[in-house]
């Protein structure tokens, strides 16, 4: 159907439409029209992605001047395809409806792992291995040599690719990883540097966050992308840990090892290379000297490293003379290294700031901050000088050196913990140091900075006023959209209490408690017997989910569950738990039973943060406990510290904050639609609280009524049953249409209109 | 034990496998043969058996408890009937009966699936036909006709079509709950006794198969069933922990078998891109990145041994799981949803059915074969006289079905004209039907006595049907059939007309009901009498 947005003429590939997407692409229009930047909550379910990518390109189409590309940042492989898939759908429906051709550009970008198409290099299996190799066969002195000596292999895609592809642009239309695949493959030219070439040019670019927000990454693939683009950020519940994550480096002692070794290797070759080729040492020199300005004549297969958030400055000056030489920076790179060595040889738990660190580096080693932020460029020069073919084997100096740059660069909003060993095994020496990021908006600054428009969406970002806050940017849009229902589809109960009214809580000095676990087991045996489909089953850590297993197993509670459902539960191996994941989808599409009990861990879950499979189980989610972070952790202790300090940020709200956004995400899996309906059981009494149940999306809130506050097991599996069985009639579009579904007509009358507007809160 | 000496009174051309002396029937002496398609035994002195039963025959065996004085073996028939043999000889009777029992053994199910297939097929033609039930009953209980009779020609209509239908069968799945099911009962003194039925070892086999893989090596060279079942039930491999399997126990092999299959299974790989965990992530971050704390060198020597076994119960469940939903998925289905293409599960996961204009839900329905079994679960074949709404459903549209590819076989139908002509001489008050009476009897009789009618007639009317197919008599078996289809009748008309005359009379109601029947059988007798007459002067 045809939408007009507030003026704006947009094409929905669908006949129908819920009045919240509507609602939804009126928020975004004006967050467009403001050109800043919109925080969107929306219920998983209610067709997020579509109502973003109608709206966008009709906008893009409208006013091509004003907006000329789209970044879709999401979070995993399958998810972007997923994305580009229903693109596909849209671009579809605008072909019929004008009857013009498209020419519109939209493609998917990924690792080489995903993209490449020499059949030796993607055959390995692992990222690492293929970026490995493709650098070995595409570098720029490589195939210089092999000009020269015809015997060494270069990849013939890339060398295609390389002599014509370059010129040509890629014809215009919607291109999914294994399009760009099947395009490559009859061009002879690679898929992966063809996709890298063709962002700058494309309509809208799809692909993973690192891209954007890891800033080793973002400065070589989406550095030239055009400031008039609109970032979206799906599934952006967890963004600030993205962002912390690649910002933060751990130094073991193994990774000392490896780089001493490596300290040594460079020694060599250039002690070797002096003996042979002194002109090529003699030419770096005179580069250094006139700065770092040909940073930027890098080739682009030349991804040697780049550097962690470089600042501008750095770029204009010149590198400092004590390390201008190759020898003097290997010597530089050599005592640094032993400074750090000495640093992990402690006994006790050492934390500090950057510029104590600074500070006693200097009295100790007499290295300068200067120096030290260049260091990461160094390195990286040297590299290309030397012709090293294997950059694998220097992850270990460049993380040194790109240790070196980011704690000489930043005093704020950065931490260094040495660690002499782990916490549950005192005995064992394990130094460790971790510089960790505690400022999430370092990493997500220049995106900000840079893009005219960034929305922030997910199905579960409540409360909403905690991520512009820790993100640090303002935000003309905030808005929380709920899910309008026809019937009652999700029936969320807090369960407090076992039959015997023994609290159920997985606090810390309680969880361990016979009753506690017990009553955890009857819960989810009573569940089992009357839920019909699938339950997932959620707990607060692995080690706790280990020991509640192995206690249901003795008191045979897994034994009685097992009579209703089969049992799965989720190991820390990830190879072995999607090998039972996929058994259980052909179980599924055989035999269309779902009976299956998934266990899983809460926090191993988030990490992997997939979506797709736990679709099809979840009729009922059960969340054991509270799944706060490890609070012991000192890295933690910092970040909240630093969170308190810096933006107010109180720090049991943000461990609430934390905690609640995990069950939301857990229990939001178990509403794939407005057709479908679930269960969602929080089997803690904590939930029950003001500030817990406050802090959960508002389109789950609002059907926690008072009567579902703290029940006993057999409150739950009455209530549970009663929803079952009314769920479990049948349920016609008839039903929902007016209601949760509009036609155009029913869209376009006044009193809908008015409602409409009620559906968007901030 | 004896060799083939004695053996004259068996056909020659029998093998006989095993000869047990001294063993007693019905309070006599004998000796008991295993041969190689019956067992059967003889009084002692005679050269003939007085039991003979066909392997095809047995339904199962039952041995008495060990410990009880009398030491038997019964043969339960599929009849019903059932015959027990009494092991007397002192010495060997118990290594007697167990060298019966596993000859028997070995041999029952080579022959139970023939046997089995076709008594299945007949109790489910019954179960599903009310009508044919009813005359099953009025003919072949009350022996008007036998059963072979009764069968001869409806097996062969119905076992071509039925024989189509059996290619698409369901498998029966296996319970998850099935190893919790075995309870075991602890016997008074400090023992435990497992009650295993086939069903249940047959779930053990197919969920593990190495255990069946050991049951083939061992039973019963090694050790005897028995045996083998409580060295499974005492061996770690089916209990918690399997990391401490001794070296002694015969299934640590199976563990590290199991082991290594779901280990190559793992390093096979996920064909399902959705699910593979490994690829999801698009870009990890490069070791020594990042602020999770990497899990360094977890070994198994880190672990606690409280540890190792937890997820050694954990890894067992997860086994369990994947093998019991394994063996209910053919292995086609993996195969084919294997490579079921990655786009068709893109647009699956795009899908949003309630904002499209038709939603074409694709759902694999539950195919059953008699739903309102499975709602109520097995009932009595007494209770099969309701129909449900949805069998009515069902029926009519299976009628719309044929009526829709119905063709006519123009050559081998009579015309429609001498059709109803033949149908009117045969009513009540037609040609050849003058005396009967005309009045309609529903408002004159009681219900049962109706029904009883009705019965009769249906009765009747397959006795009928068999007399008249019989006609031209053109073959030897023809007449043979004729002349005891003519017998039939006669033997109904006594054992069932006759009483039921006899009991309308008793309720003072007009005899004339049974009149058109009646009149159809002296319809057969006149036509048999006429052939016959015919045959004679033929002979003469």
């Amino acid at each position: 159907m045809k939408l007009n947005i507030d003026g704006l003429l947009v094409c929905f590939p669908y006949d129908y439409i819920y009045p919240e997407q509507y609602s939804y692409m009126l928020e975004l229009k004006r967050t467009l029209d403001a050109k800043g930047h919109g925080v969107l909550e929306m219920p998983s379910g209610t067709g997020k992605t579509i109502s973003l990518l109608s709206l966008i390109v009709a906008y893009q189409k409208a006013y091509p001047l004003e907006v000329t590309k789209l970044i879709y940042c999401s979070r995993t492989v399958p998810e972007i395809e997923k994305v580009v898939e229903e693109l596909k759908k849209l671009m579809d429906y605008y072909t019929k409806q004008t009857e013009a051709k498209n020419d519109f550009l939209a493609l998917a970008l990924s690792s080489r792992k995903n993209l490449c198409i020499h059949p030796e290099v993607s055959s390995l299996r692992f990222g690492k291995e293929v970026d490995g190799k493709c650098h070995s066969l595409t570098a720029s002195y490589i195939r210089a040599q092999h000009h020269c000596n015809p015997s060494q292999p270069v990849c013939q895609f890339y060398e295609e690719f390389d002599a014509v592809g370059r010129q040509v642009l890629i014809p215009p239309g919607i291109y999914n990883l294994n399009d760009l695949k099947d395009f490559g493959r009859r061009k002879g030219w690679c898929p992966y540097f063809l996709a890298r070439s063709s962002i700058l040019h494309a309509n809208i670019v799809v692909y993973s966050y690192n891209y954007l927000l890891d800033p080793k990454i973002a400065d070589l693939v989406s550095k030239e992308l055009a400031k008039k683009s609109v970032v979206v950020f799906d599934e952006a519940h967890n963004i600030d840990n993205v962002c912390i994550d690649s910002m933060s480096v751990n130094i073991t002692r193994r990774t000392l090892d490896r780089c001493q070794t490596n300290v040594e290797t460079l020694q060599n070759t250039i002690s070797r290379i002096k003996e042979t080729d002194a002109a090529k040492l003699q030419e770096e020199y005179r580069r250094l000297v006139e700065g770092l300005t040909e940073a930027n004549v890098a080739r682009e297969t030349d991804m040697y490293l780049s550097n962690p958030v470089l600042p501008d400055e750095i770029l204009q000056e010149a590198v400092p003379g004590s390390i201008r030489t190759a020898e003097h920076f290997v010597g530089f790179m050599k005592r640094f290294l032993e400074y750090l060595k000495a640093r992990l040889r402690i006994h006790h738990v050492v934390q500090e700031s950057t510029p104590q660190f600074l500070k006693d580096i200097y009295e100790k080693v007499c290295i300068d901050r200067k120096p030290l932020r260049f260091c990461a460029e160094r390195l990286r020069s040297l590299l290309r000088t030397l012709e090293i073919a294997d950059i694998a084997d220097f992850s270990a100096i460049t993380l040194i050196s790109h240790f070196a740059t980011l704690v000489s660069t930043y005093n704020k909003g950065f931490t260094i913990i040495i660690e002499p060993f782990e916490d549950r095994t005192p005995t064992i020496a394990n130094p460790v140091l971790h510089f960790s990021c505690m400022d999430p908006s370092i990493a997500i600054k220049p995106v900000f900075g840079r893009f005219q428009s960034v929305i922030i969406t997910s199905g579960t970002l409540s409360p909403l006023d905690i991520y512009p806050r820790i993100l640090d940017f303002r935000p003309v849009t905030v808005a929380s959209f709920t899910m309008t229902l026809a019937r009652t589809c999700l029936c969320p109960l807090i369960v407090g209490r076992g039959n015997d009214q023994v609290a159920m809580t997985s606090k810390f000095e309680t969880r361990e408690d016979f009753a506690v676990i017990r009553n955890y087991g009857n819960l989810l045996l009573e569940m089992s017997a009357i839920v019909p489909d699938g339950i997932v089953a959620f707990f607060t850590s692995y080690i706790y989910m280990e020991n509640i297993v192995a206690s249901w197993y003795e008191q045979g509670i897994l034994e009685n569950i097992q009579r209703n459902k089969l049992i799965f539960i989720e190991t820390q191996d990830a190879a072995e738990t999607s090998m039972a994941l996929m058994l259980n989808k052909n179980k599924i599409s055989a035999n269309g039973v779902r009976n299956i009990i998934l266990i899983k861990c809460k926090r191993l879950f988030i990490s992997f943060s997939f979506q797709p499979p736990v679709h099809h189980y979840g009729r009922a989610v059960i969340v054991f406990g509270v799944p706060y972070v490890y609070t012991q952790s000192r890295i933690l202790k910092a970040r909240l510290e630093y969170l308190r300090d810096q933006f107010q940020i109180r720090e049991n709200d943000f461990l609430t904050f934390d905690a609640m956004r995990h069950a939301a995400q857990c229990v939001g899996r178990a509403i794939r639609g407005k057709t479908d309906y679930g269960l969602m059981i929080f089997a803690d009494k904590r939930y029950a609280r003001a500030d817990k149940r406050g802090k959960l999306p508002r389109w789950i809130q609002e059907h926690l009524t008072d009567g579902s506050l703290n029940l006993t097991i057999d409150e739950t599996v009455q209530l549970g049953k009663h929803f079952l069985r009314q769920m479990a009639q049948p349920f016609r579009q008839e039903d929902q249409l007016g209601l949760s579904l509009l036609t155009l007509e029913q869209l376009q009358s006044e009193d809908m209109l008015q409602k409409i507007a009620q559906i968007a809160q901030a | 034990m004896h060799h083939i000496n004695i053996i004259t009174m068996a056909s020659l051309s029998e093998e006989v496998l095993l000869v047990v002396k001294r063993v007693r029937q019905r309070k006599q002496d004998g000796t008991l043969y295993l041969m190689a398609e019956r067992i059967a035994w003889g009084p002692e002195g005679k050269d003939r058996f007085t039991v003979s039963h066909l392997y095809a025959d047995i339904r199962c065996q039952k041995i008495s408890p060990d410990g009880k004085a009398k030491i038997q073996l019964q043969l339960v028939l599929h009849t019903g009937e059932s015959t027990t043999f009494h092991f007397a000889n002192e010495s060997t009777a118990l290594k007697d009966r167990d060298a019966t029992k596993e000859l028997l053994q070995q041999l029952l199910p080579k022959f139970k699936k023939k046997a089995n297939k076709e008594l299945e097929e007949k109790n489910r033609m019954l179960q599903e036909d009310p009508v044919l039930f009813q005359l099953y009953k009025d003919l072949v209980v009350s022996q008007v006709i036998s059963a072979e009779e009764f069968w001869a020609n409806r097996l062969s209509l119905n076992s071509v079509e039925h024989s189509l239908s059996n290619n698409n069968k369901q498998e029966v799945g296996i319970s998850a709950a099935f190893l919790a099911d075995i309870r075991p009962q602890t016997d008074g003194c400090n023992g435990l006794r497992y009650n295993l039925t086939t069903d249940i070892i047959e779930s053990i086999f197919r969920t593990y198969p190495t255990v069946k893989q050991k049951y083939a090596e061992n039973v019963p060279h090694n050790m005897t069933e028995k045996e083998f079942w409580t060295r499974f039930f005492q061996s770690h491999y089916f209990h918690r922990d399997r990391i401490n399997t001794g070296l002694q126990d015969i299934f640590s092999e199976c563990a590290k078998e199991d082991e290594k299959g779901l280990k190559s299974m793992v390093t096979q790989g996920v064909k399902n891109p959705m699910v593979d965990l490994l690829s999801l992530e698009d870009k990890t971050l490069d070791e020594g990145y990042g602020t999770a704390t990497v899990p360094t060198t977890s070994n198994s020597s880190n672990k606690s041994l409280r540890e190792n076994s937890n997820s050694a119960i954990i890894k067992r469940f997860n086994h369990h799981s994947a093998m019991v939903s394994k063996a209910y998925t053919p292995l086609d289905v993996i195969l084919t949803s294997l490579f079921v293409a990655f786009q068709v599960k893109l647009q699956e996961a795009i899908e949003y059915d309630d904002l499209q204009g038709d939603s074409g839900r694709k759902t694999i329905s539950l195919n059953l074969k008699k739903s309102d079994r499975y709602s109520h679960g097995p009932i009595p074949l007494q209770s099969q006289h309701y129909s449900t709404s949805q069998d009515i459903i069902n029926s009519i549209s299976i009628i719309q079905h044929e009526m829709r590819s119905y063709k006519p076989r123009l050559t081998q139908v009579m015309s429609s004209s001498a059709a109803s002509s033949a149908i009117t001489a045969l009513s009540p008050g037609g040609v050849l039907m003058q005396g009967g009476g005309q009045q309609t009897i529903n408002q004159l009789v009681p219900t049962d006595v109706q029904s009883e009618l009705k019965h009769l007639y249906t009765a009747a009317g397959e006795l009928l049907r068999h007399f008249w197919s019989c006609f031209p008599v053109s073959t030897p078996f023809l007449e043979e059939k004729v002349v005891k289809m003519k017998s039939n009748l006669e033997k109904f008309q006594v054992m069932k007309l006759r009483p039921f005359q006899e009991k309308i009379q008793r309720q003072y109601l007009s005899t004339s009901l049974t009149g058109h029947l009646e009149e159809m059988l002296q319809a057969a007798y006149n036509k048999f009498q006429a052939w016959q007459m015919r045959r004679m002067m033929r002979k003469t």
